[in-house]
């Protein structure tokens, strides 16, 4: 129904302008000549309508779509030396396709509230870089330059993270150190998976960029997969992001399967109370233990300790402030309209975008497995009582798997807030999977 | 040169990973532990009693002005009517 009265006023157009071009063609001349300036300046010849109407129909969208040898080029943020010739496939039917699955992603994001702060800007920024024979995602596009500011540089993960630092609360994990160790058992999920998706194929560099997906932490993801395959990041931020934003439904089961009823209506103690000295020396401590041991890591975790620090230290509201909201919203922006450009037909339609998804799925249901298998032992040895739940927030989707966690808990038990408990193994969760990328980094370096 | 064994080299990326994830919290655990006895020896908490009255006199302070706030405003408002 659309279709037809798009196309209907498209023919319209068409008409009037034909009409239009024939009462004053001296008009037209100058237009062209406009139009044709900024590339280079030609002396204009002559053209009668039918040229001018065929030539104006070459650079529409629905030529491009139709015209299936029309050798357009892939664009690349690199530069143009980096462009190939799309195949048929890319430049018509993919790109359809590819402008569907943003429609599906809008949907997600609006209408199921799935991580909307993400999945709008990437969405819009795949709509974008769908765009025939524009080149969006050129060096010098819109999407491009973002991409070229801060995506192929790592800058805005770390941005980031520096946000995320900024809101963490390490008061839980300080009151009950031992549950930084499930956070910890968490990051199977990576481990696991790089052993899966190096037997299903996948280049030994490769799978370990994708496997980091089992972390469950969009930043590192991307950080990661710009270091070890360029090629691969938007299929894995994608992944990355829309895993986390699924936490809700992938957890719950998983959880429940490897608990009793026993188990998840255990009443956690409550915590000790945190002098502020110990918040303020934690992201130092960190740090300092970055730095001795895995000095790769540093770049994450010296953002996220200073993001922590800003906020603990007590005498600069305005830069934590600014950390924890403007900052990071701009750069989400950013990073969403960035990494959305990867989803451009010719990079995302691809054979390894099916086996990321799935080795995606795959990681972060080992690594919510054993944070809770980890969480079980631990409740068999230790003389408090450690609810097997907690182990699932040691992904380090903060804060989502510890609001998950709770929500599992109080239905069991009405009246059994497992959150702050949570929270400890969920932002051990990510100073585990930044330890962990940075192994990997250090391994491929 | 035999040909590689990505398998075999994916379990031993695991071992090392997972060996250092478990080595960098189980310190952290450790320091966490160490500095909180530090702390609670050498800077013992004070701070809540200190507070504890000021901070009443503040909250009984700002009843009252809330209370003489409001009777300003309803005589205002009768007046105006």
């Amino acid at each position: 129904m659309k279709l037809k009265q798009i196309f209907i006023s498209l023919l319209f157009a068409m008409f009037a302008l034909t009409t239009l071009l024939q009462a004053s063609s001296s008009d037209v001349a100058t237009e062209v000549v406009v139009q044709e300036e900024s590339t280079e300046k030609k002396a204009y010849e002559p053209k009668s309508i039918g040229e001018l109407a065929t030539s104006f129909m070459e650079t529409t969208g629905i030529n491009a779509i139709l015209d299936v040898n029309d050798g357009e080029m892939t664009s690349e943020p690199k530069g143009p030396e980096y462009e190939r010739e799309m195949t048929w496939f890319e430049s018509s039917l993919g790109r359809i396709i590819m402008i569907l699955i943003v429609f599906i992603l809008f949907y997600l994001a609006i209408a199921k509230n799935f991580e909307p702060l993400l999945l709008i800007p990437i969405a819009f920024g795949g709509l974008l870089a769908n765009i025939p024979l524009a080149g969006m995602g050129g060096e010098h596009g819109m999407l491009g330059i973002i991409y070229n500011m801060g995506i192929a540089n790592e800058f805005f993960p770390l941005l980031i993270f520096m946000g995320v630092g900024a809101m963490t609360d390490f008061g839980p994990l300080l009151a009950n150190p031992k549950t930084a160790i499930l956070g910890g058992a968490a990051q199977f999920g990576i481990f696991g998976s790089l052993v899966g998706a190096v037997i299903i194929g996948f280049d030994i560099q490769d799978a370990s960029a994708i496997s980091i997906i089992g972390g469950a932490d969009g930043p590192t993801s991307i950080f990661i997969a710009n270091r070890l395959a360029p090629d691969l990041l938007g299929a894995i931020a994608v992944a990355a992001y829309s895993y986390m934003a699924l936490v809700p439904v992938i957890q719950p089961p998983i959880m429940r399967a490897l608990t009793n009823k026993e188990e998840r209506r255990i009443v956690m103690r409550t915590t000790r109370k945190i002098h502020r000295l110990e918040k303020l020396i934690f992201p130092i401590v960190v740090l300092m233990l970055a730095l001795l041991i895995l000095p790769e890591s540093a770049p994450l975790i010296g953002a996220f300790a200073f993001g922590n620090f800003a906020k603990e230290s007590g005498v600069v509201d305005r830069l934590s402030d600014t950390m924890q909201n403007s900052l990071i919203n701009i750069v989400t922006i950013f990073l969403g309209l960035g990494v959305g450009s990867k989803l451009a037909a010719d990079k995302f339609l691809v054979l390894e975008t099916m086996g990321i998804m799935i080795i995606g799925l795959i990681a972060f249901s080992i690594g919510t497995a054993t944070g809770v298998l980890m969480a079980k032992l631990m409740n068999k040895f230790s003389d408090e009582p450690i609810n097997p739940l907690i182990g699932a927030a040691g992904v380090s989707a903060v804060p989502m798997s510890a609001r998950v966690v709770s929500k599992v808990g109080s239905e069991e038990k009405p009246g059994n807030v497992l959150l702050m408990h949570a929270m400890g193994p969920n932002v051990a969760g990510v100073i585990g999977s930044a330890v962990a990328a940075g192994v990997l980094l250090s391994i491929f370096k | 040169m035999a040909e590689v064994n990505y398998i075999v080299e994916a379990l031993k990326f695991m071992v090392l990973g997972m060996g250092v994830v478990f080595l960098f919290l189980f310190l952290l655990v450790q320091v966490i532990k160490i500095q909180a006895w530090l702390i609670a020896k050498y800077f013992p908490e004070t701070t809540p009693k200190a507070p504890a009255t000021p901070v009443a006199n503040t909250t009984e302070d700002e009843n009252r002005r809330v209370a003489v706030i409001i009777a300003a405003v309803s005589e205002f408002r009768k007046n105006k009517s």
